[in-house]
Formats: structure tokens, sequence, C-alpha cells
């Protein structure tokens, strides 16, 4: 009889406390909402990015200042770093999305997204005009502006000079072609010191390579975005990336990055290599490193204009948010010309900030400058609203030319496995 | 709890059974195990039958969504090269990996049973990486096999022998996950080990007086005598095997050029790169499918040779004779 109350007892315990356990944490999460209610002044503003690192800090530190300047108004700053996507996704999904965040895959989020040019039109103290006119094209779909640029790149070759100048080879100059990239490549490798011409990505972003593509005259994509037939495997897009592969087998080229292999930037910053394709964000760390570097714009094919590509991101507020004036004022004061300074880890927006600190004329920074104007045309992710399917192939297909594989066989198989998608 | 009812007094039955008519009497065991229910009806049945009804739907986090029937169902079957690749992979990774799995988890139990000093540091040797999460155990892993400065392949060095770039090469890569995989198994050892502790002695004395050498006795005593546990540790290996995730998110990301690209991370990436909510969870019950059937057949065919001693008893004209005090289960 005991022994059967004892039971009854102990599981209502047991219960009791498996229960008060969640109405505790209701409890503390009560109070905790309570806490930012009880002091009605300071407003929270969520703002999430892609950046880690330096990037971070920056941005964290114009937080700071904006708060300073902003009594009663806090910003958290939200580092979603690789798993952005998923994150901002389930954000939106919850219908509790941050309030600002960066952006650049408009095509996918701009459902969810705020239109700006309300504020932007309103607002003279954005000065939209010194910004760099080319960047808007990104954030805008059908005709609407979902994002303000906030900081760019565009892409170019470094190169070790020390390595250059050891070999006798003259330092490469913008205008230069493919051919002689590979020739320096070839000559500037020497396997018994693990030293290699250039450096190729084992696993690509299809994006990246477009300026590539661009250059030889072809695209993924045609200009209406309704076919890739003849165009993603067209013999201009395959000899761009078979290029790439090539230059593997022959060896004057070393695969970079896949898994449990060093970086591109590492070997680079090792000495390593002695030329890298990439974008502004290593600059730095290369300096850094000690390495005495330069920078030229990408070869052209022969006979044809080089093309770039930009890297782009954007600032956007969520449909869903809450106090999007506060929002607002965030993003002009991320955008003003202070905060652009202070944003060194990719290339200012502002014509007027680009003059004053007299970028375009530093010989490190001017290939970044010539490759802007370069970078006209539109890449396939705006294009087709379908993209990441068919990018999905593509990014299979590039990767398996880098592994030696035949980029005419496999760019056709990858068209015929998407076209599925642009039906 | 019913033995011990039986050996009640009639007294003691007597108190009882008024208590048993009390409101709350009957409540007792479910009050017990009510927080299981709950957590299994919130955070497993309740999620398992929604992924059933939006695997219906055509369900991006970020729009709109639209109910289209069993379209999921069929773009799968007639229109997804990427469907057919990624469950090739995982079934050539279960066909190497369930029985390479079972073998070396025997095997390790099979050392660990002898009577040596210390077995039980070898236990926990052993029994350690399992201990590890998948994370920590990709990264290792990731060291080990990295092509110029892993550990694995300065071993081969040292006889002379230039190793591959484990995880970057596709004739590789998969046997590289079967390897990893098949480091994490310490909990399949220690249940054999604990099937070969529950094998009476007596089998093996009369069976050496009859004049079996090991290896007969082995073949004889030992596997017959585990094959309960055996098949337990066959239908977990294969669930195991087709839920691979961890290690193919973390140790090649499904490459080099898909050759890791398992069913489980197709559908990972369907979810949470692609956004494709109704696809990936018709992907999940296509394989939850697939292991029932696997589960089932492997079942059907234990009948032919799991030998399971409370049978033996009915029928004893099989070899082996009956004895007092086998083991449970």
């Amino acid at each position: 009889m005991n022994k059967r109350v004892s039971l009854i007892v102990l599981a209502t315990t047991m219960m009791v406390s498996v229960l008060s356990a969640c109405g505790g944490n209701d409890g503390s999460a009560g109070t905790a909402s309570q806490g930012g209610g009880g002091s009605k002044a300071s407003k929270t503003l969520r703002f999430a990015t892609w950046d880690t690192g330096d990037a971070l800090k920056i941005e964290q530190d114009i937080a700071k200042k904006f708060e300073t300047e902003h009594p009663g108004t806090k910003v958290q700053v939200e580092a979603y770093a690789d798993g952005f996507d998923q994150k901002l996704a389930a954000g939106f999904g919850a219908a509790n999305p941050p309030d600002v965040m960066y952006m650049w895959d408009f095509p996918t989020y701009h459902q969810s997204l705020e239109p700006l040019d309300g504020f932007a039109d309103k607002d003279k103290d954005l000065n939209i005009d010194d910004f760099y006119k080319g960047l808007f094209n990104y954030g805008k779909i059908d005709d609407k502006l979902y994002g303000i640029p906030a900081g760019f790149t565009t892409r170019v070759v470094y190169y070790n000079k020390k390595l250059f100048d050891e070999a006798g080879i003259p330092h490469p100059k913008d205008g230069w072609t493919w051919n002689e990239f590979q020739d320096i490549a070839q000559k500037l490798t020497d396997k018994s010191k693990k030293q290699y011409g250039f450096g190729v990505r084992a696993e690509n972003d299809t994006y990246d390579l477009q300026g590539f593509v661009w250059s030889n005259g072809s695209s993924f994509i045609s200009p209406d975005g309704k076919t890739i037939d003849g165009y993603m495997n067209s013999k201009e897009t395959a000899d761009s990336i078979q290029m790439f592969g090539d230059m593997v087998k022959n060896g004057s080229a070393v695969l970079t990055g896949g898994k449990g292999q060093q970086s591109g930037d590492d070997i680079f910053k090792a000495g390593k290599i002695a030329m890298w394709e990439s974008g502004i964000w290593p600059l730095e760390s290369f300096k850094q490193a000690g390495i005495d570097v330069g920078t030229v714009e990408i070869p052209a094919f022969p006979g044809k204009p080089v093309k770039g590509v930009l890297a782009e991101s954007a600032l956007s507020i969520a449909k869903d948010s809450k106090q999007k004036d506060l929002a607002w004022e965030f993003i002009k004061f991320y955008v003003s010309n202070d905060s652009i300074k202070m944003r060194v880890a990719d290339l200012p927006v502002r014509q007027s900030v680009v003059n004053e600190l007299k970028k375009d004329q530093d010989s490190l920074y001017k290939p970044f400058y010539t490759m802007l104007e370069r970078s006209s045309d539109t890449p396939a992710f705006l294009l087709n609203p379908k993209w990441n399917e068919v990018n999905r192939q593509l990014s299979a297909a590039v990767e398996s030319v880098m592994h030696g594989s035949n980029a005419h066989d496999v760019l056709n198989q990858a068209v015929k496995d998407s076209e599925r998608y642009l039906k | 709890m019913a033995q011990t009812y039986l050996q009640n007094t009639p007294e003691q039955t007597a108190a009882l059974k008024p208590l048993r008519k009390r409101r709350w009497g009957g409540a007792a065991p479910y009050l017990f195990i009510f927080p299981w229910i709950f957590g299994f009806v919130v955070f497993t049945l309740g999620p398992l039958l929604f992924s059933l009804i939006i695997s219906f739907f055509d369900w991006p986090i970020v729009g709109k969504v639209t109910f289209i029937g069993i379209d999921n169902y069929v773009e799968m079957f007639t229109d997804d090269p990427m469907f057919w690749k990624s469950l090739f992979v995982t079934l050539k990774f279960a066909v190497l990996f369930v029985p390479l799995n079972i073998v070396v988890a025997l095997g390790l139990a099979m050392l660990l049973n002898q009577k040596v000093r210390g077995s039980a540091i070898f236990r926990t040797a052993f029994y350690l990486p399992s201990v590890i999460s998948g994370v920590a155990l990709a990264m290792i892993w990731s060291w080990v096999y990295s092509g110029d400065y892993g550990i694995l392949n300065y071993f081969l060095s040292l006889f002379g022998i230039q190793g591959p770039d484990w995880l970057n090469d596709t004739k590789w890569s998969l046997v590289a996950m079967v390897v990893a995989s098949l480091w994490g198994q310490g909990s399949m050892m220690l249940i054999f080990l604990a099937g070969l502790k529950g094998i009476p002695k007596d089998l093996y004395e009369s069976a050496s007086i009859d004049g079996a050498g090991k290896i007969r006795q082995f073949l004889s005593v030992t596997i017959p005598m585990i094959t309960p546990t055996i098949l337990f540790n066959l239908i977990t290996s294969i669930i195991a095997a087709f839920q691979q995730l961890t290690l193919a998110l973390l140790l090649t990301g499904g490459g080099p050029m898909k050759s890791t690209y398992f069913y489980a991370m197709y559908m990972y990436e369907n979810a949470f790169k692609y956004f494709k909510m109704g696809y990936s969870a018709a992907n999940a019950w296509f394989m939850f499918l697939i292991v029932l059937v696997l589960t089932f057949l492997v079942f059907k065919s234990s009948e032919a040779w799991v030998f399971y001693e409370g049978e033996m008893k009915k029928n004893p004209q099989k070899k082996l004779k009956a004895r007092k005090g086998g083991q449970a289960g």
C-alpha cells in the first residue's frame, strides 16, 4: 500500500518538476521582455551580417558609433557567418527576421524585403548621386530598389613581386593576355620547392567565373534569362573554364581550398604561388604576411575586351520589421562618408570618399577601379529566378573540370540536367 | 511486476485491491511515462506527421506555400539525376560500411572478451571514440587524411608509399569516409561484448571435449549463440549507413565531384541550402521507406539464420542441446 502511494507521489513530483522546468523558462523569458519594455526609451535594432573577424569588428564599431549618436538605441549585431542563409531564411520563415541585414541574393529574398525607393527618394542626406552608378543594378528587382550598397569589390590578379624578380620576369601589366598569363605560370612553377605559378580553387563559385566567361565573349545564360543551351555550354564558355583545368593538369597551377587543403590565400601568403585571383578581401592579410604584393587587371582573351564581375554587399530592411524608420536611419549612417572610411575590408561605394582618400591613384587599388568600369554585364542569378537550381549542376560541372574532366562534355551534361528548371 | 503479484500473500493482494479502484491508482504508470510521451508527441510524432504533410506541398521558407499533390515524389523519380546519384553513393557506402562495421565491432569485442589484465582500460579506449561528438571526430579525421600534412600519409611515407590526397581524390574519398565512420562504433562493440559474455562456458567445454579447435568453436558455438546480437547490430548499422550525414557534411562536403554526396546530404541541401522544404520532406519519406523495407527484409531473413535459445527448447532436434539458464533475449 505504502509502496503504491509513494509511487504516485514520485510520479507526480517528477511531472511537476518537468512542468515547472517549462514554466521556469516562460518565467525567465517574461522577465527578459519586461526588462526590454520597462525602459521604454531604449529600442533594439537587430542587424545581421555574414562577416567575421576583422570585417565584423569594423561593423560592430560602426554600430557602437550609431548607438552613441542615437541615445536610447541599441544595435544588436548578429553575426551569422557561414550560416547566414539558413539563419536568415529561418528568421523570415518565423516572421522574426532582423530589422536590417546584409544582402546580395535579391532574387531569392526580395519578397521578404521592404522596397527602399520611398526612403531613398525622400531622403536628401543619402546623397544617392555620390554612389557608383552600377552598384544599384544589383539591388533592383522589377524596378524596385531593395538594397543600398554598403561595400563592393571587383576581382584582380595578385602577384608576388619577389618571385617574379627572382625569375627575372617583368611584372605583368594591365592589358596582358591569358596566353602570357599561362606562360608566366609555367615559368614560375618549381615543383622541387612546391612552388606554383597559379592557384586554382577546387570549389569555384561560378559567380566569380563569370568575368572570365564574359571576357571570352560568352555568358552562362542568354541576356533575357530564358536559355542556357548555347551559352552555358558554348565553346567560349567551355574554353575559359577548361583553361584552368588544363593548368592544374600540366602542373603550372595547384588546386587549393579543397577539404583539408590550404586555401589559396594561405598559400599565397606562404609565397608558394606566384599569382592569385581574388577580390579585395585578402589584400591586408597579404601585406601583413610580409608579401611584396602587386595587383593587375584580369588578363584578356586575344582581341576581346576584359570583363569583370562585381561582388557587392548591400543593406536591406525586412518587410516584417516594426521599426523601419530607425532601420533606415541605421542604413543611412552605415553608408555615410565617416562609416565608409572605417570600412577598410572592402572598397568605398562613394566616389567622394574614393577621391578624398585618393584610392584610385594607389597602384594597389587602381586595378580594382579599372575593373569596376569593366563590370557592366548582368550576372546570371539576376536574370533567372531558378538560377540557384541551374547553378547546382553548373558548379558540379566546373568542379569536375578542375579534377580533369573535359569542360565541353560536362557542361553539355549540365545543360541537359538543368533544362527542366527553365521550362 | 506480474511475478511480484504472484508472490504476494492473499492479505496483501486484498489490501491492494481497493487502491486500484481509486481515481489515480491506474494513472500512476502513465504519470511516470508522461514526460516521455509528451516529448515523443511534441518532438517526434508531431514533426514526423508534419513532414509527411509538407511533402505534398511546394514549401519554400521564403515565399508562398502551395499544395502540389505527389509532384515532389514524381519529380524525384523522373526528373532529378542528383536523386539517383546520391542514392547510389549511399548504397555503395552501405555495402562497404555495414559488413566491415560488424566484422570490426565483433573482432574488437572478441579481443576484449579475452581474460587479459587491463581489459577494462582497453574497453574504455575502444569505446572512447563514440563519446566524441561527430564534429570533433570529423576534425580529427580531416587532419589524419590531409594530403600534405596528414599523419596517415606520413605513416605511409615511412614505407616509401606516396599516399593519395584522401579527401580530394574521387577514388579514395568514399573509402576514407567508411574508415572514419568505423571509428565511432564503440556501442556496437559493447553490445557484441555483452552477447559474448552471455554465452555459457559449458558450451565451449563440451565443444572442446568433442575435439573442436578454436576456429570450429568460433563457427559452431560463438557465431550461432550471438546471431540475435548480430541481427540487432545489422539493422542498426544499416540505419546508420543510410543516415550518415555529419561526416559527409564536415569532412568532404559531399565532394570531390559528388563522390561522397550521400542521400542524407542531398536531403539536407534541398532543405537548408535550396530551401525546398516540401521536396526535402519527400526525400526523407522515401529514405524512411527504404530503411523500413530493408529492415523488414532482414527480419524476414532472420528466421533462417538467427538462433534463439527459447525456440531451441521447443525443437530439440537441432545440433546444440538446450541448456538451463541460457542468456535472455
